[in-house]
């Protein structure tokens, strides 16, 4: 039997509210996705019953919060199969995340050293490399991936001697396509290059196991699988992580100062300069409980089924551009020629239904594809069918006022 | 002829999201196009997710405005900003609460400063030195 999304989408209680006298469709989940009640109960919890500071031990509340905080690192450790919850690290996000490595790696990289991307890549997992390349001579070099995310046998031939590291995204954003990650990460190891994986459109739609991927780094949101804003995980083997030089110091991530010098502290408190945001940890680990306690497949199959309609209904209207792949994926990346995108966004926001319009951080990628920004519509698992056939049926009506007859 | 009466009047009856957007769509209609050579980067406003161009010129004192976009409801927007200060001098036109007279044409949700927002980039040009 097909999953049913209303199963749990009364877990979602923000869903039952109009917008404008309509339902509210929203269709922004690759944005960020909403809470379910028990990452709400658990951010509640926490404040009306262990509220305390973490790692100062001393009293009642400050163990419990402590012991919630680690076991928290532990639930996250097993969602993605890190070996052991000292390679999980607390970060605001993703882009926080990259740029603890980009900027903890800044100390290994020589002039002409190689930064590998791809050319699907959002601002998150670009700009901070670029910048790395400025600040130390090294060369930023970009794979040209197709919209379709193909690999091609030439493109061994960007991973060089020289390439020190490699990092690219598991999902492209923008597009929906999944990147041909593993024989990616295999070229790379054979350089010896250092992988980072952005997994910020993957956690929330795929089981992710680390160790399988044999990745160095594999960095991801909160927010965008179902968890607060403000938190996100930066997975790395021991000896990955161990290389980087912090480039936060504080308390919480030394073991000893003087005035003379500071000895830092173990994995993982030393990349976790200041107290920590334990609200958002805590919301995280009920987001993974609340995820890992789901039929995963199911998800994914409902949300690839979604997109694929979406897509197949848009694709026979005709005169509607789509660059997300036509299966396989959780959402639809279009655009109209002849009108703007945002003027598409607000008809469908009038309607009540939320989609992103624009470059989606990704610059680069719609120059390759040839337009100024496209159209998204995202789906997480309590989307409906019906949503799925609003957002076309309020798109061919926004498409047919927009027109210039 | 649009005057700003009627430009006024017929955002100000919009009841709903949908209506204003209807009538933005109609008075993008009565926008002159700039040509592809007044479309220069000088001219072009910054911090505009839609590409927008303001040309003023100034004769006598008074201020005249040409504008468009490649979105067709800032192109609305723009026809209901203009018609606020076409033909003003500049001392009027800074005394005006332009913010406050969008937003009782229901284009509030034009001005909330949030990062993609041109509008505000728009008002402050008209009104500088
Ligand atoms: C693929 C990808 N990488 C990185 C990010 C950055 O995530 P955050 O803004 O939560 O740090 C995003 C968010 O849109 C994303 O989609």
């Amino acid at each position: 039997m097909a999953f049913d999304p209303s199963s749990l989408r009364h877990l979602f209680p923000i869903l039952a509210q109009t917008a404008y006298g309509h339902p509210l469709t929203y269709l922004d989940n690759a944005a960020t996705t909403q809470k379910p009640l028990p990452v709400l109960n658990a951010l509640q919890d926490y404040y009306r019953s262990f509220n305390a500071n973490v790692h100062r031990g001393a009293h009642f509340l400050s163990d419990r919060a402590t012991n919630r905080f680690e076991q928290a690192r532990e639930t996250v450790a097993s969602f993605i199969n890190a070996p052991e919850q000292s390679h999980v690290i607390w970060t605001k996000g993703a882009t926080e995340a990259i740029n603890t490595v980009a900027l903890g790696l800044e100390h290994l990289l020589e002039k002409g050293d190689e930064i590998l991307i791809t050319s699907l890549e959002h601002h998150a997992n670009l700009v901070p490399w670029q910048q790395l390349a400025f600040r130390t001579g090294a060369r930023l070099r970009v794979l040209p991936l197709t919209s379709n995310g193909e690999w091609e046998p030439e493109f061994r031939h960007y991973f060089t001697d020289r390439t020190r590291i490699f990092a690219a995204t598991q999902i492209s954003n923008a597009i929906g396509t999944s990147t041909p990650l593993q024989i990616m990460l295999d070229h790379a190891k054979q350089q010896g290059a250092f992988t980072l994986v952005d997994g910020a459109q993957a956690v929330a739609h795929y089981p992710i196991d680390v160790q399988t991927l044999g990745c160095d780094f594999y960095v991801f949101s909160g927010h965008k699988m179902y968890g607060p804003t403000g938190i996100g995980v930066l997975y790395g083997k021991s000896h990955a992580l161990e290389v980087l030089m912090p480039y936060q110091t504080g308390g919480e991530m030394v073991r000893h100062v003087s005035y003379q010098a500071t000895e830092f502290n173990v994995l993982p408190y030393r990349l976790e300069a200041g107290t920590p945001n334990i609200e958002g940890v805590i919301g995280l680990a009920a987001a993974c409980d609340f995820l890992s306690a789901q039929d995963r497949l199911a998800l994914l199959t409902w949300e690839q089924s979604l997109a694929s309609h979406v897509y197949s209904r848009l694709h026979k209207e005709g005169g509607i551009e789509i660059y997300s792949p036509e299966k396989g994926t959780t959402l639809v990346s279009l655009s109209v020629p002849n009108i703007h995108t945002l003027d598409l966004n607000a008809y469908l926001d009038s309607q009540g239904v939320a989609v992103r319009a624009g470059s989606h951080c990704a610059h680069p990628l719609m120059a390759q594809l040839g337009v100024a920004g496209t159209l998204r519509a995202s789906f997480a698992c309590y989307n409906t069918m019906e949503e799925a056939n609003r957002f076309c049926d309020v798109l061919l009506e926004a498409i047919d006022l927009l027109s210039d007859e | 002829m649009t005057d700003t009466l009627s430009i006024k009047a017929q955002l100000q009856t919009c009841r709903s999201k949908e209506e204003t957007f209807k009538t933005l769509v109609t008075l993008s209609k009565t926008l002159p196009r700039l040509t592809a050579e007044e479309k220069t980067e000088d001219n072009k406003i910054k911090g505009c997710e839609s590409a927008v161009w303001l040309i003023i010129e100034e004769s006598h004192g008074i201020r005249h405005f040409k504008a468009d976009s490649d979105a067709k409801l800032m192109r609305g927007v723009l026809v209901a900003i203009l018609s606020l200060v076409e033909g003003k001098t500049l001392t009027d036109i800074q005394q005006m609460d332009l913010k406050a007279e969008l937003a009782e044409l229901n284009l509030s949700s034009y001005l909330t400063s949030s990062r993609t927002n041109g509008v505000l980039a728009i008002l402050g040009k008209i009104a500088s030195n």
